[in-house]
């Protein structure tokens, strides 16, 4: 995936989409003050400087899927694992709560249920079949909407037709007004995705980490930074 | 789905699901592939999803939604992808729509003097009151368009009575603005994705404004969509919005000041020979920059709170780096001087020339004959069917979506002996809201996903576009839709109506589209043409453009200064009321997805906070999450302190939306009511209510509590020595 942050405004539609795609609990403002929201994506805001020179930066967050994932090797039932397309995978099912994946992922892209999800009975019906519900105790995150992307490679399949650049999109680049958000396949040299990351603005989050993340972010354009702040970042 | 425990061990046996097996010393690795839980047997959904094209109805914007439907149950909501207006986008609020469908508080049945009642008793006792009311009704509803608009207005036709739309955060400004100055009655669209500079006064347009989706859309092609140019956006408001921190340079204008601010602008642009001859000598009478003397930067700049260089300079780019475009809305509308302000932003349009240029302002055509729209009445002509309501000359009268008793900005027992001193009222809608103890016949409403309908996206994309509502699943509730209330009520009381229900109402319209034979559908019968326009989500004639021209008139030599309420000694503060990103005006409170929606600057969620500037906090002595008494000359309220670095030290904001009686469990009696201490001021030219103008002091109350925020939840990794968020100055 590729996240353009000169295009983000920070208006979290993806993050409602990513919620109503993914059962995600519903955050009470109990939950909020006990800090355990969980948002698969999430929007980041920064404070920078002070009034009146003072600058709000966002960025999304997600499961960056590593190549390298810190989260994997330290799940004692295995229950966080790489799958052959390379991305992160939970078995929900498998998940004994040890926190332990949480506590190693540097973007803390891991959210964990305290709490049994509570779904007032008519809310139900809009619960996304193709997802299971989290139990109380079990570890979640992105997965990249991989109900889509199963759905959509069964139906290719069905039709005997290849999948073209653009057919799968997560719930969260689906909803995004700005088109912040794209998603592809980075081995092939024409998709959106690779040619997006050729950009001369292409960086990844904490890369240094050694991790591998395989979300790519574009650097937001400031042409009025002050000096400083500016210069530190480079 | 009928599969066992036993069955999935067996075809974990034959590998469809490997289990990791040991083997030797070396694993082999297809036994090593483990599958997610979503393509496991059990969590295999068999059943098809179906996917209808319907309408938005969770702000006014009105874009066009697919609506997923797995076994009968409405699941996700997507951008129409064909759809003109957004383009197979939404925003937050859009999602939101399968919550308010299966909204655990919404009415089970009619409710006559309190009592459950059947919908035969109800719409007899309905009928009833009709035939005796002819001529005394009152309908009272949110701003109408399409086949809802057409039906309210030809069911009051028939009655005799008035029909009034009640918006609390109405747009009478901006129309009046538009009509005034290039002869329109449609709002227009702003070609921002083609635009090099934009500069917005008071526009949350990346927020709730306007056609927020359409715009967002715009703003990514805007900035990274033409290789090599990168838009400039500069946006002037009191308030630091989200809009605001996307802005490349923001302004914080003082509250009132946007028109002076704009002229400033003019007057450089005259100065420095850029701006557009003929509309330059419009607006001066002829008399160039001697008729804007008033407006020079170094003049104005301490008045606006701006210095005058950084006039300059914005105003450079905005004459230099064209097309560029001025925008106006929110706040910015909400004073005294409000339409003076509307009226100098959009007039820098004509200055630069863009009217109906690519990058500029481009107008939306009527709607095809048979649309139609009611526009929300403006405060004062609310204040006036108070009273009278009061002087008894209501004898009906029927509510649908207007929360009057929870918006306007007059004191609650006041409204109330208006609304008691009618005989009797009709109170519609999907959940009891603040106006339901009010009804003496309160009515289900369907939800938009039930329920038939049309709309013309306003502001449109250009061109004439009517969007197509279709109920996607069937009703979840015993509830009737309002023109289907409207029709049979009417029906049953002997009025003479055009059509039996609403579904007929639509397909009359499709009817009518088809007899046009152009546009995006055609077929070769109507029926096929019915069929088209569902399944496409509309109808859209690109063809169909609107043609406007510039006729603004001289500007007023000295600028009529905003007026507020409150002195400024025993006031300090402004008070800017603003819609946040989740809840809006207040109609996404009872939704659990928007109110736990983070605030696009401070991330508070669920409750209702006041934004106090860093060095007023602690000249005060307040500290976030203390509970402040927000105090004007009109009432006091309630909130929590968020200390916001970017808000000005004059100023303090406050979300709306918060602080409703009713509306169910997520809304009921949380947060504060700001309409409830805003003064009743207006715009002096259209009575619009100015809810900008309000001043207001703040009290400690000494209680203070943890924030519900999203931020601090993850832990920050944007550190001084490892930012994650890396910024360049060129594109
Ligand atoms: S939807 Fe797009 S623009 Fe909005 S916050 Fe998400 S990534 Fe950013
Ligand atoms: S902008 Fe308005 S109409 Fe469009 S998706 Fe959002 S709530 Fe719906």
């Amino acid at each position: 995936m590729v996240v353009d942050m000169d295009r983000c405004t920070g208006c979290q539609a993806c993050v409602v989409a990513c919620q109503a795609e993914n059962n995600i609990p519903i955050n009470t403002e109990t939950i909020f003050l006990q800090r355990r929201v969980i948002e698969w994506i999430w929007v980041e805001r920064y404070w920078e400087g002070e009034y009146p020179h003072v600058r709000a930066r966002y960025i999304p967050l997600l499961c960056q899927q590593c190549d390298n994932a810190p989260c994997e090797p330290v799940c004692p039932v295995y229950a966080t694992y790489h799958n052959d397309q390379g991305l992160n995978v939970q078995v929900y099912n498998r998940c004994v709560g040890t926190r332990y994946c949480a506590n190693n992922c540097p973007y803390h892209a891991r959210f964990f249920n305290f709490w049994q999800p509570v779904w007032p009975e008519t809310l139900r019906h809009h619960l996304n079949p193709d997802v299971t519900v989290r139990w109380r105790g079990i570890m979640e995150k992105c997965t990249f909407c991989i109900q889509r992307i199963r759905r959509v490679q069964r139906e290719a399949a069905r039709d005997g037709r290849t999948l073209q650049d653009g057919d799968i999109t997560p719930a969260c680049a689906q909803a995004c007004p700005t088109d912040a958000l794209v998603f592809g396949d980075i081995l092939d040299p024409q998709s959106r995705v690779a040619q997006l990351a050729k950009n001369k603005r292409a960086y990844k989050v904490i890369e240094d980490l050694g991790t591998g993340p395989n979300v790519i972010y574009l650097k937001k354009v400031d042409p009025y930074a002050p000096a400083a702040d500016h210069d530190h970042k480079h | 789905m009928g599969i066992t425990r036993r069955d999935l061990l067996k075809l974990a046996g034959v590998g469809a699901l490997g289990a990791i097996a040991f083997n030797g010393c070396r694993i082999p690795d297809r036994e090593l592939r483990v599958e997610s839980p979503v393509a496991l047997p059990e969590d295999q959904v068999t059943g098809r999803d179906n996917w209808y094209a319907t309408l938005c109805v969770q702000c006014g914007a009105g874009c066009g939604v697919l609506a997923r439907v797995v076994e009968g149950r409405a699941r996700k909501i997507e951008g129409n992808p064909d759809h003109p207006l957004n383009e197979g986008k939404t925003c937050a609020r859009g999602q939101a729509a399968v919550q308010a469908l299966y909204h655990p508080d919404r009415l089970l049945s009619p409710l006559l003097h309190g009592q459950a009642v059947d919908w035969e008793t109800a719409m007899a006792e309905l009928a009833g009151q009709i035939q005796q009311n002819r001529g005394r009704v009152l309908l009272a509803t949110n701003p109408l368009r399409g086949h809802n608009a057409l039906v309210a207005q030809t069911f009051i036709q028939s009655i005799g009575g008035t029909l009034l739309a009640y918006e609390p955060l109405e747009d009478t400004v901006l129309r009046t603005a538009v009509k005034g100055l290039f002869g329109q009655d449609t709002l227009p669209d702003y070609d921002i994705a083609r635009a090099r500079t934009v500069f917005s006064f008071g526009a949350g347009w990346l927020e709730t404004w306007g056609s927020p989706v359409r715009w967002g859309r715009a703003y990514g092609a805007f900035r990274q969509g033409r290789p090599g140019q990168r838009g400039l956006f500069f946006h002037a408001e009191p308030r630091f919005s989200l809009t605001a921190a996307n802005a490349d340079l923001w302004l914080p204008v003082r509250p009132g000041m946007e028109g002076v601010l704009a002229l400033a602008v003019a007057y450089v642009l005259v100065e420095r020979g850029m701006a557009h001859p003929p509309a330059a000598a419009q607006l001066t009478g002829g008399q160039g920059l001697g008729a804007l003397t008033a407006y020079q930067p170094e003049r104005v700049a301490a008045a606006v709170g701006i210095p005058a260089e950084r006039i300059r300079e914005v105003a450079e780019v905005f004459g230099s780096q064209r097309p560029s475009l001025a925008l106006v809305g929110g706040s910015a509308l909400a004073h005294t001087n409000g339409l003076f302000n509307a009226r100098a932003v959009l007039s820098l349009n004509a200055l630069v020339d863009n009217i109906g240029r690519e990058g500029g302002i481009r107008f939306n055509p009527p709607p095809p004959a048979g649309w139609t729209g009611v526009p929300p009445a403006p405060f004062a002509r609310w204040r006036q069917a108070l009273e009278e309501m009061r002087a008894g000359r209501v004898g009906l009268l029927i509510v649908r979506g207007a929360n009057l008793i929870y918006g306007l900005p007059v004191d609650r027992g006041e409204v109330e002996e208006a609304l008691t001193q009618v005989p009797f009222r009709v109170v519609i809608g999907p959940i009891a809201d603040d106006m339901a103890p009010y009804g003496d016949l309160v009515l289900p409403e369907l939800e938009a996903l039930e329920a038939w309908g049309t709309d013309w996206p306003e502001p449109g994309p250009g061109y004439q576009t009517v969007t197509f509502q279709q109920p996607v699943v069937r009703p979840f509730r015993d509830g009737k839709a309002f023109g289907d209330i409207l029709l049979e009520a009417g029906k049953a009381a002997g009025l003479t109506l055009p059509w039996q229900s609403m579904r007929e109402a639509v397909q009359d319209g499709a009817r009518r589209l088809f007899a046009l034979r152009r546009g995006a559908v055609r077929a070769a019968d109507e029926e096929g043409f019915f069929m088209g326009v569902l399944q496409r989500g509309g109808w859209w004639d690109p063809q169909a453009t609107g043609q406007g021209r510039f006729t603004g008139e001289r500007l007023p030599a000295t600028p009529p200064a905003p007026q507020f309420a409150g002195d400024a000694q025993e006031f300090p503060f402004h008070l800017v009321p603003f819609t946040p990103l989740g809840i809006h005006d207040g109609r996404g409170a009872h939704l659990p997805w928007l109110q736990g929606l983070p605030d696009g600057t401070t991330t508070v969620a669920w409750q209702t906070w006041v934004e106090v500037n860093p060095d007023t906090a602690r000249r005060l002595g307040l500290l976030e999450g203390e509970w402040v008494e927000v105090i004007s000359p009109r009432g006091s309220l309630r909130a929590l302190v968020y200390v916001h670095p970017a808000i000005p030290p004059e100023v303090v904001a406050i979300p709306v939306g918060f602080g409703h009686q009713g509306m169910g469990r997520w809304a009921n009696g949380r947060g504060a009511n700001v309409f409830s201490i805003l003064a009743p001021l207006t715009d002096q030219e259209t009575g619009a209510f100015a809810w900008a103008a309000t001043r207001v002091r703040l009290r400690r109350t000494g209680q203070r509590q943890r924030i519900p925020k999203f931020e601090g939840v993850v832990r920050p990794v944007q550190l001084e020595e490892r930012p994650i968020i890396l910024v360049t100055k060129e594109a």
